[in-house]
């Protein structure tokens, strides 16, 4: 359990990395092309890892929903935005603000797919992300300039 | 002052986080997910490159000169994408754990905020540095106990 706990954690920086080395590349080459780069390499990388697993699904049976399609747009469309705002907010805050958005977007997915309101559990949650954000907003101290030369 | 804008951006784009990783699993259910991070690496491509056609063609004011990608970037730069499909390997490990989905969720925000905090002390990959003020660690703690309420309060 502990080892599991352990190798979470370190997805959330594994994470936060990618994140980071993609919004540096924006401030040199924008957020649109951060997020070819990305999608390319990860795409060359993922490519060699299976066919070092001979693991290819091409026949899935039953056959996906034309619906499960939809994620690489929205990738694409995620790591270009995220890109933009991680140098421009910092780690943290574009951490925040990302997690704020991709909780409370869960709660009203949802809703929206089991047609049952939220539990008040999660609306308190809700609640308190948004009173959380509203704090960002309020106490912020401005990223220092970028210290590369 | 763009702050309210970028703000905005970015609970959109945990929005936009929500809705790829809602469809991801749609596909992974019926492959396996490193197939289907392939498959969305491989499709997200192509919708970055009509992206990038569309912004340097309509979006981009006539006459403004293309932000060219300074020679001395290195390489490491470019290379955001191998750690963004690391995650999906590391994350179907801890799912099929006793984490379980909603653990591994979990652990991963408080791995980021983690992550957060120490970059922007260290200025981590040449990253802006910013200093962690006090408020910081409130606004961390009202955001994760908000989550954990929202992942685990499922009805």
């Amino acid at each position: 359990m502990t080892l599991y706990i352990l190798l979470a954690l370190l997805n959330g920086t594994v994470i936060g990395t990618s994140r980071a080395i993609n919004g540096r590349l924006s401030v040199e080459a924008g957020p649109f092309k951060a997020s070819l780069w990305n999608h390319v390499v990860g795409f060359l990388f993922l490519s060699l890892l299976l066919l070092a697993l001979g693991d290819w699904r091409f026949q899935a049976v039953p056959a996906p929903p034309l619906a499960a399609y939809l994620g690489g747009f929205f990738g694409a469309l995620f790591v270009a935005v995220n890109s933009y705002v991680f140098p421009r907010l910092g780690a943290m805050n574009a951490a925040l603000l990302v997690i704020s958005g991709q909780m409370i977007a869960a709660v009203l997915m949802d809703y929206r797919n089991q047609g049952v309101a939220p539990s008040p559990i999660r609306c308190l949650g809700v609640a308190i992300v948004l009173l959380g954000i509203y704090l960002t907003r309020v106490s912020k101290s401005a990223p220092k300039k970028d210290k590369a030369p | 002052m763009g702050r309210s804008k970028d703000w905005l951006l970015a609970v959109a784009g945990g929005a936009l986080l929500a809705l790829m990783i809602n469809y991801n699993s749609l596909l992974a259910r019926h492959t396996t997910p490193m197939f289907a991070s392939w498959v969305a690496h491989g499709l997200g491509a192509a919708a970055a490159f009509v992206l990038v056609g569309v912004y340097a063609t309509v979006l981009r004011p006539a006459g403004a000169g293309a932000p060219a990608v300074r020679a001395k970037a290195p390489l490491w730069f470019y290379l955001g994408g191998i750690p963004g499909t690391l995650t999906v390997i590391l994350a179907a490990i801890t799912v099929n754990s006793s984490l379980s989905l909603s653990g591994t969720i979990s652990f991963m925000l408080v791995g980021q905020v983690i992550f957060g905090i120490v970059s922007d002390h260290f200025g981590l990959f040449r990253t802006p540095q910013r200093k962690i003020v006090a408020s910081d660690f409130l606004v961390a703690l009202l955001v994760l106990t908000g989550s954990a309420l929202i992942i685990y309060g499922r009805a």
